[in-house]
């Protein structure tokens, strides 16, 4: 929901189902993503963020690879730390059941819509999964 | 010293590591150092716990029954609490909370464990991508926790009392304390462990990084869509 505003404040609109469409990555050309977002270099941060998440070696041997070529060694270590910090901070969210701030709430009622946020929510989890 | 020097590692991503690694082999609120220590050591060892992965293929981890994998003693509550933590927080569900801590194991025992292994979690996801050997806490200080309750806490929608402080506009758009700050209200060393790690990863104000603003938001929300995390 960050990204969002992130992109308001550049003048720019980002297409958010590319970050949830976690298996539709690639295009099968390998070219690239199907359901691009729009910010720079995003296919290796995503690559980053997936392989950060997964923690398997190989994957990430490969993101730091082409990391490092892409985007330089000191950008590619901080990406890793922030992915790194998300893949802890998420855990907080997640055990907690916190709501979400209430002006995040009320401002984005479409995007978690469009993007199938909507669908980690608690009542959601619980419909599913209890 | 912590990570390899041949690596762009800041400075003050080490440090808060590091002084991370120091607050776990203290003791704390709820739990002794050896304990926060064993916590740890149950992280890092609960991906390989045939149990978890069980669950992580099953159309709910709640179908399926047994005991886990523990490298550890610690109790059978508070290692089910870890590896769920670990290997699977997008599914945790209230009813699953209203549970685990309705037996033994306190909430505020709960929040303690939770910053631990999220503390954890940062600092061993960073050093794996980076191929680095896994930092380990130096030894467990003697010592009783100080069992101290927060009655700085208040009931705003979460699963778990939160801290109750002031809340103002903020020019990110949220409050200057966003749910997620407060959400370890119950015990306050938890925040004290967990946040300043976090912030030498992130912020949501000015922070130097080789990375813009939108691809730092984009890594973020690539990371909180893996984890299923509503928030």
């Amino acid at each position: 929901m960050l990204l969002r505003r992130s992109g308001e404040k550049s003048n720019r609109e980002f297409h958010l189902e590319g970050i949830t469409a976690l298996d539709d990555q690639t295009a099968g050309d390998g070219t690239g993503p199907t359901n691009s977002v729009g910010v720079e270099n995003e296919q290796i941060l995503l690559e980053i963020a997936d392989a950060v998440y997964t923690s398997e070696p190989s994957q990430l041997k490969e993101a730091r690879r082409k990391g490092a070529g892409l985007l330089g060694e000191q950008a590619l270590v901080d990406a890793i730390g922030v992915a790194a910090g998300f893949n802890g901070i998420t855990k907080i969210a997640n055990a907690t059941g916190i709501p979400l701030d209430e002006s995040t709430e009320s401002q984005t009622i479409d995007m978690r819509e469009m993007t199938q946020i909507d669908d980690y929510a608690e009542a959601s989890k619980s419909r599913l999964w209890d | 010293m912590l990570y390899d020097q041949s690596l762009p590692v800041r400075d003050n991503v080490r440090q808060s590591h590091q002084a991370g690694l120091d607050q776990i082999a203290s003791p704390g609120t709820w739990f002794t150092a050896a304990e926060r220590f064993a916590i740890v050591s149950e992280a890092r060892h609960a991906s390989t716990c045939p149990l978890c992965v069980a669950r992580k293929h099953a159309i709910s981890p709640y179908i399926v029954d047994g005991g886990h994998d523990s490298a550890t003693d610690l109790a059978v509550d508070i290692v089910e609490v870890i590896h769920r933590l670990v290997t699977d927080s997008g599914r945790l569900t209230e009813r699953w909370f209203s549970d685990i801590t309705g037996r033994d194991l306190s909430a505020e025992m709960y929040i303690e464990i939770v910053g631990v292994v999220a503390t954890s979690i940062v600092i061993d996801s960073y050093s794996v991508a980076l191929a680095c050997e896994l930092a380990t806490p130096s030894q467990p200080i003697d010592g009783d926790p100080s069992k101290l309750s927060n009655s700085q806490v208040f009931n705003g929608g979460a699963w778990v009392p939160m801290l109750d402080s002031p809340q103002e506009a903020s020019e990110t758009g949220l409050p200057t304390q966003p749910n997620i700050g407060r959400a370890m209200g119950l015990v306050p060393s938890a925040i004290a462990l967990f946040f300043p790690v976090m912030r030498s990863h992130y912020s949501l104000g000015d922070i130097d990084l080789g990375i813009s603003r939108d691809q730092i938001e984009l890594l973020a929300a690539r990371i909180s869509a893996h984890n299923q995390c509503f928030y």
